[in-house]
């Protein structure tokens, strides 16, 4: 329900033609040049079907492809990584923490072949500026908190404020997407799972 | 070297502005605008400063290579200045220098109207323009960002707004009176602008954050909002796949079970995710050819009708274009899932 809510902010009455508007709005706003708003594709209706569908398919194959009895493939670790994987490709590359959730895979495996120190995969961070007359100096508490969002944000650590805000703005209405899903995928099969194990209703075969 | 050539041209020039400046200007006030601190030298003074490698004047030239583009006057735009076409290859310094002189006392002595463009009325100062001319070795790599600010932050004409800094190649910025006016702090304001204008955009995504007025609580905000997802995600994955091995992945009898109970059911009373009768629909497509009526039962009033097969094949479509390689090994693995349920169900 309150998922649906959400979505449409309206009675269920008139959201026909508010979900066209909206989604013709939607699309009107990625279209038009507004600067910035890489949030608006997140927010789409069709981005959050395409994410639930494939995220579906690869618990699927997950839980296919180990062994049915290992709790490996269904752990609750495994499939945080699964979702932020495949909302890392939903991304389609083009911003830096979803390359960066896509990369580390690889990374992680490399690394546990060959225990490489950890120093070398990040960049050398730029020293400071000399301390000159700037006009409004970053002060130590934002820079305090830029390098906390930079830990959070996966990938953003070396990157210039500016990249940074971006891209955690990206990260942002992507991870409420992922929220969003998610929610509902775990409602709609906890729910399919309770009938089955409630209700005797014969599938259609 | 073209430096000498060029120098002495634009000494000419520079005269000529000086001579106007002079005239111009009021005695120059005590502010920090090193532009009015030129006008007070003699005009010898003033033309040594443009030419030559001056470091102790501009504070900032030598500890940041990039101020130079700051200057680079788009295109040589009208002028009228030979010299400026000249340098307008390089990091033009020099003749910028003197179109600034000419435009920034103009703007000194009135309030700043929004010229537009000719003149990069960059209000900074002469003195900072003047990139000595060694200073030349300028790191290639950090080339193409002093281009950037070159092209941009020449001027800020009042119709620009922050916002626009985010995207845009031009980032105007101009020196209001009274403020400093060297090159250093113009790329401050131009950094500082574009970390503004990123900033009101994350506000307006994190909720409560409109309220907030200070840079660093409101990145406590987004902080702790990050924070609170990601908890979201991991505690919804945990819940997931406790739910998973229950259910053992037959989505296809997952479905039909549920579509039956819909169909049986009041709709109101099951709390149905709306993208779930796109997703269902999808899904009961593909495997059960054979049960259409399913689509209609999950079509009901968030979809509409005509919406619903739209969707279908807008996703489907979807489906296809959206990683294509990927996709169709998805998708055939995933009718091979399906047959196998198939085959399990019946």
């Amino acid at each position: 329900m309150d998922s649906y809510a959400s979505f449409r902010e309206s009675d269920p009455d008139t959201s026909l033609e508010s979900g066209r508007k909206k989604r013709r709005k939607i699309e009107a706003e990625s279209q038009s040049s507004e600067y910035g708003r890489t949030d608006v594709k997140w927010r789409s209706e069709s981005a959050q079907r395409i994410y639930s569908v494939k995220l579906v398919e690869a618990l699927q194959r997950a839980s296919q492809s180990a062994a049915p009895a290992t709790s490996r493939s269904t752990g609750g670790r495994t499939v945080r990584d699964l979702a932020n994987r495949v909302l890392a490709m939903a991304a389609r590359g083009r911003t830096r923490w979803s390359r960066a959730i896509l990369a580390s895979r690889l990374r992680l495996r490399r690394l546990r072949k060959v225990r490489k120190p950890s120093g070398s995969c990040s960049r050398p961070r730029k020293p400071l500026p000399a301390p000159s007359e700037d006009r409004k100096r970053r002060l130590p508490a934002v820079e305090k908190r830029v390098k906390v969002l930079s830990r959070l944000v996966p990938g953003c650590k070396g990157i210039p404020v500016t990249n940074l805000l971006e891209e955690a703005g990206d990260y942002i209405a992507a991870l409420e997407m992922q929220v969003r899903a998610m929610t509902a995928l775990t409602e709609l099969l906890s729910g399919s799972h309770s009938d089955r194990l409630g209700s005797s209703t014969p599938s259609p075969a | 070297m073209e430096v000498p050539a060029r120098s002495n041209e634009i000494a000419l020039e520079s005269f000529q502005f000086h001579e106007e400046i002079r005239q111009l200007m009021a005695p120059p006030p005590e502010n920090a605008s090193s532009f009015t601190a030129l006008l007070e030298l003699p005009h010898s003074r003033a033309v040594e400063l443009l030419h030559s490698p001056e470091r102790s004047n501009s504070q900032a030239v030598a500890s940041e290579g990039p101020p130079k583009p700051y200057f680079h006057c788009p295109g040589g735009g009208g002028f009228g200045f030979p010299a400026n076409s000249a340098v307008v290859g390089r990091d033009s310094m020099c003749s910028s220098f003197t179109v600034e002189a000419n435009g920034s006392s103009q703007k000194v002595k009135d309030e700043p109207v929004g010229e537009s463009d000719s003149d990069p009325h960059s209000s900074s100062q002469p003195l900072v323009s003047d990139p000595p001319v060694e200073d030349k070795a300028q790191k290639p790599g950090k080339r193409k960002d002093r281009e950037k600010k070159a092209k941009g932050s020449a001027k800020k004409s009042k119709s620009n707004c922050a916002e626009d800094a985010d995207k845009l190649p031009y980032v105007h910025v101009r020196a209001r009176r009274g403020q400093a006016t060297d090159s250093h702090s113009l790329a401050e304001r131009a950094r500082r602008e574009k970390i503004n204008a990123r900033m009101k955009l994350l506000q307006e995504l994190v909720p409560g954050c409109n309220k907030i007025s200070g840079t660093a609580l409101v990145l406590d905000e987004i902080i702790n909002h990050v924070q609170s997802l990601q908890r979201q995600v991991e505690i919804l994955s945990m819940r997931l796949a406790a739910v998973n091995p229950g259910i053992d992945f037959n989505l296809d009898s997952i479905f039909a079970a549920e579509s039956a109970s819909l169909v049986d059911s009041n709709f109101s009373n099951v709390s149905f995710p709306l993208p779930w009768s796109e997703l269902q629909a999808n899904m009961l497509r593909q495997q059960y050819q054979q049960q259409p009526w399913h689509l209609d039962s999950l079509q009901h009033p968030m979809w509409g009708r005509e919406d619903c097969s739209h969707n279908l094949i807008a996703s489907e479509n979807s489906h296809l274009s959206y990683d294509s390689p990927a996709n169709s090994g998805k998708m055939s693995m995933h009718s091979r899932a399906a047959e196998n349920g198939v085959t399990k169900v019946e």
